[in-house]
């Protein structure tokens, strides 16, 4: 039996029926004989398995008919799961973890798709898989994958990492599709961290956009936030040329330039007098790029990684500097050597 | 001295210590056997991934081993070796020259594998055994009685073993380990009298005889190659690179891990050269353990599991530590060549060794690290892996892949990647600081403060005059590190040794320094009209690098990592 049959004859689940778990649930139901989605809340579920559309996250899309949604994790454990990709926000993941860990065996794959890692341990979130969840067979799904956009159908890719090769020909079968292309990678590291860290600067591309800012100051942040983001990553542990793949140059220009990305309207709205609290309250959403941007402007520190944009960033989001100083003052920066 | 108040372990017995009988009694017996599947596994290995390519496989061997007989001069021992060998390699010479159709490629390379595996497989003799581990300990009373002259026979023969090996750790849990799988003993390893050391410690645990591989040059020694030879050593020649070898070698520690023979690996590959930890380890040898678990899985075996037990060894002084220190600054040494006739064998040193380790209150300490499976998770009491928050982990399906239980060798390298960091990390854990380590780190770093543009190289070079300080100065500075190194072990990153907790800065600093390579011809560092100097830079540097890794160095201060070297070559 070749792989692909296996799978094709396998369950999987996907935990967290936010965007993007909802359409990685859709994508794994064509590889797949079934998807179990789980989500939090139990009204919400209820309604995705009457009316077959996620109304709450991604209304635009109907569910496939070979995804089952629970909010209990004894219902979607309940016969054998071999792969489980888990699309939570940051914060809520090792909690959730915790709760899950026993249903595992052993032997499933585990995926995540979160763009983030752990306050203050800085830990990335396939460290947390490992110390949570009593399997080692781990892979991140990272890349330009704004959600709407895959739910139409356009084109588009993303990388999985894992040191497994079993675990990335595992994601490749299971996600890949005509117009979903699925690439892999052994720098897990570099993939994870690419993920979190272009949040923070997809806020400052909103925050451009506000101003109107043309293309040359776009391709200035772009240029320069990849570098900040290669320089902290591989003071990581990951390497460079990860930064300018699909997770990370890919990521950043899709997500710092759209106005679907959450954080890219996070730094829109900021940049435009509103009270962040208040943001955050109507995005329908968690805004991974402002959480990243505390969390990193202390790690940076401890690390001496030089980064003036997230700290910019940051202090924009917090509202210590007002929008016109944090570019005044960025630009007034020692001109240096580009390398 | 406060040596009498550390004792070892309670399960570890000095007195009238009984044999334990294990799988290694019965050697002889299973010899062929055991030599036969190595072969065939080896030869099937080859079919299966070369497709039937044996020319080229034969021909790169040939090339290696010719490059290498051309370069070995044997000496008395070796020579029949090498007459055998060159043999062999001119008759692979000759095959391969003529056509396939006359001479049949697998018969050939069979020939060589059974060359290789007749050359690896160790032999065991439970009388050798019997006599060795009385022998030991009579030789080393006949030392010692003959070293304390003065006390006259104080001590007998046991108590004065009792007082200076000091086993501490997870005994009892490798002894019940030992009943429910087969152990793979990893220890650190410094010098070429570690495999008497631990092969001696073995017993003393009564556990049964374990097998380990040694290195080749060590049974050019033929009183050593005897007791070698029959105590289940089995050879590893470093010097032969090629891959024909390197898989008949894997095969073996595999087949004989699978039958259930406890075994030692020194995971480092060699005697750190460096004296630091081991930071990194061969992961060649260590994945058979793997792969016996997962044959053993396939075949059903009742005790399919290997269990990987770490254990550290501390001394005050290591025999050969002069030339490992000048192979490893000589940056050419660092793995590429082996010193096939160090100054350790020499008879009047290994006695001298054994008259000062008597004669002084010098002590070995032993830690017993906490065991592991093969995939570097903890392992309980009844053999259990264990995941995270302790929940247990069934073994076999972290080796099943779509539904079945299977090899698959991209996979179960990594996991033996993830089983060697996790055993580097223990290492550091379970390694046990001596005051002597402690005297030898501070007394370089303080040094080093003083002289911080110097490169590794030139500060090695800094004249008599440059190489002192006053002792006051000495004394409170080294207290400080002191107290580091108690917080560490609080943080329980370390242990530190007996002499090291509870005394006053006075006490343990003289202890270190009397102890801090009591052998050489000269004391490392010495302590004259309220100055402290040394007087071998190289040996200091030795001594020192055993506390390496910690992250208490000064050149520790940047982001660079355990093991790794800094801009100016120190180990951080």
């Amino acid at each position: 039996m070749t792989a692909k049959d296996f799978w094709f004859e396998s369950t999987v689940a996907v935990i967290g029926a936010g965007s993007w778990g909802t359409v990685l649930a859709n994508l794994l139901a064509r590889n797949c004989r079934e998807v179990r989605l789980w989500c939090r809340d139990e009204e919400q579920t209820r309604a995705m398995t009457t009316t077959r559309v996620n109304a709450r996250y991604l209304p635009e899309m109907i569910l496939d008919p070979k995804i089952r949604i629970f909010s209990d994790f004894e219902r979607i454990f309940e016969t054998h799961v071999g792969a489980v990709i888990w699309a939570l926000p940051s914060y809520a993941c090792r909690e959730r973890m915790r709760e899950a860990a026993r249903f595992f065996r052993g032997d499933e794959f585990l995926f995540h798709a979160t763009k983030g890692v752990e306050e203050k341990t800085l830990k990335r979130i396939s460290e947390i898989l490992k110390e949570e969840i009593p399997c080692a067979r781990i892979g991140v799904i990272s890349g330009p994958n704004l959600a709407i956009e895959i739910a139409r159908g356009d084109p588009s890719a993303t990388v999985i990492a894992s040191q497994y090769d079993e675990v990335t020909e595992t994601g490749v079968t299971l996600l890949a599709n005509e117009m979903f292309r699925v690439y892999s990678s052994y720098d897990v590291i570099g993939v994870e961290w690419s993920g979190a860290l272009k949040n923070i600067l997809s806020v400052a591309g909103g925050a451009l956009e506000a101003l109107k800012m043309g293309g040359n100051a776009r391709a200035m942040l772009i240029t320069r936030g990849l570098a900040e983001m290669a320089r902290f990553g591989v003071a990581m542990g990951g390497q460079e040329h990860t930064f300018m793949g699909l997770a990370g140059l890919g990521d950043l220009l899709a997500t710092s330039s759209s106005p679907l990305s959450r954080n890219f309207r996070t730094g829109y709205q900021r940049a435009q007098g509103e009270k962040l609290e208040n943001i955050l309250k109507s995005l329908g959403g968690v805004a991974e790029g402002v959480r990243m941007a505390a969390i990193v402007r202390a790690a940076a520190q401890e690390h001496k990684v030089i980064m003036p944009l997230s700290e910019s960033v940051q202090r924009f989001l917090e509202g210590s500097v007002d929008i016109q100083d944090g570019i005044r003052s960025l630009m007034a920066r020692p001109m240096g050597r580009e390398y | 001295m406060s040596s009498k108040r550390a004792k070892s372990h309670p399960a570890v017995q000095f007195k009238e210590v009984p044999i334990v009988k294990g799988p290694l009694d019965h050697f002889e017996k299973m010899r062929p056997e055991v030599l036969a599947s190595v072969v065939e596994k080896t030869f099937e290995g080859y079919c299966n991934s070369s497709n039937g390519n044996y020319d080229l496989i034969l021909g790169q061997a040939l090339y290696q081993e010719r490059f290498r007989l051309k370069r070995f001069h044997a000496n008395v021992f070796s020579k029949t070796r090498k007459r055998n060998d060159e043999r062999l390699w001119r008759e692979v010479q000759a095959g391969l020259l003529r056509p396939s159709t006359e001479i049949a490629r697998p018969q050939l390379l069979r020939k060589v594998l059974s060359h290789y595996s007749e050359e690896i497989g160790g032999h065991f003799d439970p009388a050798v055994y019997r006599v060795a581990v009385n022998l030991v300990p009579f030789g080393l009373s006949w030392m010692l009685n003959a070293a304390s002259v003065k006390r006259f026979l104080p001590w007998d023969l046991t108590q004065s073993l009792e007082s200076r090996m000091r086993i501490y750790g997870e005994v009892e849990h490798l002894k019940k380990l030992a009943q429910k799988g087969t152990i793979l003993l990893v220890p650190t390893h410094q010098s070429n009298l570690d495999s008497i050391l631990i092969g001696y410690l073995i017993y003393l645990m009564q556990l049964p005889p374990f097998a380990y591989g040694a290195g080749l040059n060590l049974f050019s020694n033929p009183v050593l190659s005897y007791f070698m030879g029959n105590l289940g050593a089995y050879t590893v020649d470093r010097q032969k690179s090629n891959e024909v070898y390197k898989n008949v070698l894997k095969n073996y520690s595999a087949e004989i891990l699978k039958r259930g023979v406890h075994s030692i690996f020194f995971p480092g590959g060699g005697r750190a050269r460096s004296g630091a930890i081991e930071t990194k380890v061969k992961l060649g040898l260590l994945g058979t353990a793997l792969d016996a678990q997962l044959d053993n899985h396939l075949a059903g075996a009742p005790k399919p599991n290997v269990y990987v037990v770490p254990m550290t060894i501390s001394f005050h002084f290591v025999l050969e530590a002069a030339s490992l220190i000048e192979d490893y600054l000589a940056e050419a040494g660092k793995h590429r060549y082996i010193i096939m006739d160090d100054e350790s064998w020499q008879p009047t040193k290994v006695a001298r060794f054994f008259w000062k380790f008597f004669s002084s209150q010098s002590a070995v300490t032993a830690r017993i690290g906490r065991p592991l499976d093969v995939f570097g998770n903890f392992v309980d009491e009844e053999g259990r892996s264990l995941g995270p928050n302790g929940t247990v982990i069934d073994p076999k399906l972290w080796m099943t892949t779509c539904g079945q239980l299977r090899r698959e060798p991209q996979r179960d390298r990594e996991y033996t990647k993830e089983l060697g960091k996790k055993i580097v990390e223990r290492f550091h854990r379970e390694n046990t600081i001596l005051t002597s380590h402690l005297a030898a780190f501070a007394f370089f770093e303080i040094l080093r403060r003083k002289y911080q543009d110097l490169d590794v190289y030139r500060f090695l070079r800094l004249s008599q005059a440059q190489r002192s300080m006053h002792y006051d100065e000495f004394l409170s500075k080294a207290e400080e590190y002191r107290r580091k190194l108690q917080e560490l072990e609080e943080q329980r990153k370390l242990y530190l040794s007996e002499e090291l907790k509870a005394v006053s800065t006075e006490e343990w600093v003289k202890d270190g320094v009397r102890q801090l390579g009591l052998l050489h011809d000269s004391p490392v560092i010495r302590i004259q009209d309220g100055v402290i100097f040394t007087e071998d830079m190289n040996l200091l540097y030795y001594y020192r690098n055993r506390l390496s890794g910690y992250g208490l160095s000064l050149l520790a201060e940047g982001q660079i990592g355990p093991g790794k070297d800094d801009s100016k070559g120190f180990l951080v």
